[in-house]
């Protein structure tokens, strides 16, 4: 399941902009796959599978702009690299702005091209990678107990384990026997290393 | 017998029908040259032979009984009255004749005279007439239009049968009705009117057409372009018309449809302004030139490795040359499209070329949210302009105008104002002017360049472009302040020169 081949899905309306895309991108090795809409990607896209997207900002049915929009709203995170024409750079801008990975003025060097779907890819390896970590993190986190939860966000704040127990009313004994279970269920090395998981799944600010 | 005199001998032989006179015994006595001819007899070989040769088979007997019958004082079945007979050619033949019979008055004994008149030419000819009837009949339904033919009072006398089609009635309820008042439209019927009474009182004989509705049976109302021309009797005068008419409706509602269409069109074409239409063409043409352009780099790249597709390659190098034919065509188009191949200079009133794209720039204003206010001095000297182009100008002008505007929207009067005025040197001075922000120092300079655009999403050729059609209508595209703020662009037309006679 991990090592899913990553893809460059392209979507264009323009079948000989679509399929040259398509070929340069074999001609470097990289596995593509080519859809005319939107729609099309959006209907047979499987969030599982790795890669990134190149995306003409200019269709018919729904935009560039839109599609990226919609995949904001699903969460899907693969990066988006928008091919723009001449009189396409505000829209680009404003995909930036959305999140977008990167842009192309077309016609474009094919090392440009190249590089940043490189790029893309390692960013969306990297993405997916920290996904799986707090996926996790998350799982062990929903193995504790009550009472193991109030203590791993008492230590991790920083408190003593006497301190802990001043302030859970039970004995210090008590809680370095529900310490020692959340280091063990976190699998954790120490202190420093839980102090980090909490911070990788905290909601960022 | 006494001689007859040279005037009855002049009656008989003047007269078409035959005369027979016969004796009290049936022998012939006269024999005119009409019975000649109706009976194949020469009088000479006919006087004094008995009458009843004349008869068929079924007659001649007891034709003798009958006369001496009526001698001894009976009564007559043929004396005075006239009747159908059968009767018999020389060569056996039978035909039909009108027999009337007449006795001699003062002779004794007595004697009869015959008419006889040869009915069976009077059937052959009506049965000629009969059957040219139905040819001409055949003619008429045969005909793809619609025959009519009314007396002066527009009573119907013929229908065709493509007549009878169109109005989904039958022939019997169309003859004999009036035409104006049973199958004409109602609203059509004053046009109808006047045309039938056109066509009567005009003297020649040229075809007159007009158009007006029929009103089918069921109400439904078709569109008819008649021609139509009076019947006339031997005296030249009008005794009623004859109409033939083209049943158009389907024609008629085709053209409009596709009228309709052009117009939509045009409407479009008119509202992209050249700014947009010029961007829509960059983004056309680069298609081509980014498939091109990757293709060959993908070629670049299989050549360059260690096994080479080469099905792959081809198929990668064809798409090259189709791209690039492709990105030729759009230009084709796009020449074709500034080579302005139907410019047409025509003497104009620039105020009426504003009021027509009024609507459309009207609607370009709601949709910024703004007003469009039209200054017209009037009158103006006419000039001589392709009013398409000039209207092109206006468009992209007031285009511009609202997007000027539209970022700095700050409640203040958000309005585009269409002037036109008399110049001191009596040309046409035509301004579109805005509150907007206006033009600051260096893009004023550059605001008429190719490419320069202060819009976000602007291409930098409406104004570019609109300079061009207005210098090649001698005049300049211009800028200035308004007052008390923002842009205001204009140009000068000429007026219009008299052509010295």
């Amino acid at each position: 399941m991990k090592d899913l081949p990553q893809t460059v899905f392209v979507v264009d309306d323009d079948d000989a902009v679509r399929d040259s895309l398509r070929m340069l991108l074999k001609s470097a090795g990289v596995h593509a796959e080519a859809c005319a809409s939107a729609q099309e990607f959006l209907t047979s896209y499987d969030a599982s599978q790795p890669g990134c997207l190149v995306l003409d900002v200019r269709m018919p049915g729904m935009s560039g702009l839109e599609m990226q929009h919609e995949l904001n709203l699903r969460g899907l995170t693969m990066p988006v690299i928008f091919i723009t024409g001449h009189g396409d750079i505000p829209m680009a801008v404003e995909a930036m702005q959305h999140g977008a990975f990167d842009f192309l003025q077309k016609p474009f060097r094919d090392q440009e091209l190249l590089d940043r779907v490189q790029r893309a890819l390692v960013r969306d390896m990297e993405n997916r990678a920290r996904l799986r970590h707090t996926d996790r993190i998350r799982e062990r986190l929903a193995s504790l107990s009550p009472r193991e939860r109030e203590v791993l966000d008492l230590v991790t704040q920083g408190k003593a384990n006497k301190m802990v127990a001043g302030d859970l009313g039970v004995s210090q004994r008590t809680v370095e026997i529900h310490r020692a279970h959340v280091m063990q269920k976190m699998e954790a090395g120490s202190l420093a290393e839980l102090v980090r998981m909490m911070m990788a799944v905290a909601p960022s600010p | 017998m006494t001689a007859p005199t040279p005037e009855v001998l002049a009656l008989l032989e003047a007269t078409l029908d035959a005369v027979v006179i016969m004796d009290d015994r049936g022998r012939i006595e006269a024999f005119n040259a009409s019975a000649e001819v109706m009976f194949g007899y020469r009088a000479a070989d006919a006087l004094g032979r008995n009458v009843n040769m004349l008869m068929t088979a079924v007659d001649r007997i007891g034709h003798d009984d009958h006369l001496r019958r009526y001698l001894a004082g009976g009564e007559s079945r043929v004396l005075g009255r006239g009747r159908d007979v059968r009767v018999q050619h020389r060569d056996g033949s039978e035909f039909s004749v009108f027999l009337s019979v007449g006795r001699i008055q003062n002779t004794s004994p007595p004697r009869f005279v015959g008419f006889l008149h040869d009915t069976s030419l009077r059937q052959k000819a009506l049965a000629t007439l009969e059957k040219e009837r139905q040819v001409n009949r055949l003619y008429l339904d045969l005909a793809q239009v619609m025959l009519v033919a009314t007396d002066r009072n527009g009573v119907v006398q013929l229908a065709n049968q493509r007549a009878i089609r169109v109005l989904k009635r039958e022939h019997a309820a169309i003859v004999d009705s009036n035409w104006l008042e049973s199958c004409v439209a109602p609203d059509d019927r004053t046009i109808a009117r006047a045309a039938f009474r056109s066509l009567l009182v005009s003297g020649n004989d040229e075809p007159q057409v007009c158009e007006y509705h029929v009103r089918s049976s069921d109400g439904e109302d078709r569109f008819i372009t008649w021609r139509g021309v009076a019947l006339r009797d031997a005296d030249n005068f009008a005794t009623g018309v004859m109409l033939s008419g083209e049943d158009i409706t389907d024609q008629r509602r085709a053209e409009s449809e596709a009228h309709r269409a052009l117009e939509r069109m045009n409407s479009v074409a008119r509202l992209a302004t050249m700014g947009e239409m010029a961007a829509g063409i960059s983004h056309e043409l680069n298609q081509p030139l980014a498939a091109i352009a990757n293709y060959a780099q993908a070629c670049v790249r299989f050549l360059r490795l260690p096994k080479h597709d080469l099905p792959e390659i081809a198929g990668a190098l064809e798409q090259i040359a189709s791209q690039a034919l492709r990105a030729g065509e759009i230009i084709r188009r796009i020449r074709s499209l500034v080579r302005n191949e139907d410019v047409r200079r025509e003497t104009q009133d620039v105020n009426e070329l504003i009021r027509e794209v009024h609507g459309l720039l009207a609607s370009d204003a709601r949709v910024h949210d703004g007003k469009l206010a039209l200054d017209l001095t009037s009158p103006l000297p006419s000039v001589t302009v392709d009013g398409v182009q000039i209207q092109q100008v206006l468009m992209n002008l007031v285009h511009n105008a609202f997007e000027a505007q539209a970022p700095e929207h700050d409640g203040a009067p958000f309005e585009v104002r269409i002037a036109t005025r008399c110049t001191d040197s009596g040309d046409v001075e035509v301004s579109v002017s805005d509150l907007g922000p206006g033009l600051a120092g260096e893009a004023e300079q550059k605001i008429f360049e190719p490419f320069f655009t202060t819009k976000a999403s602007g291409t930098g050729l409406g104004l570019a472009i609109s300079r061009s059609i207005i210098k090649a209508h001698d005049a300049r595209l211009g800028y200035r302040a308004n007052q008390p703020r923002g842009a205001c662009f204009y140009f000068v037309l000429p007026a219009h020169q008299e052509a010295p006679s």
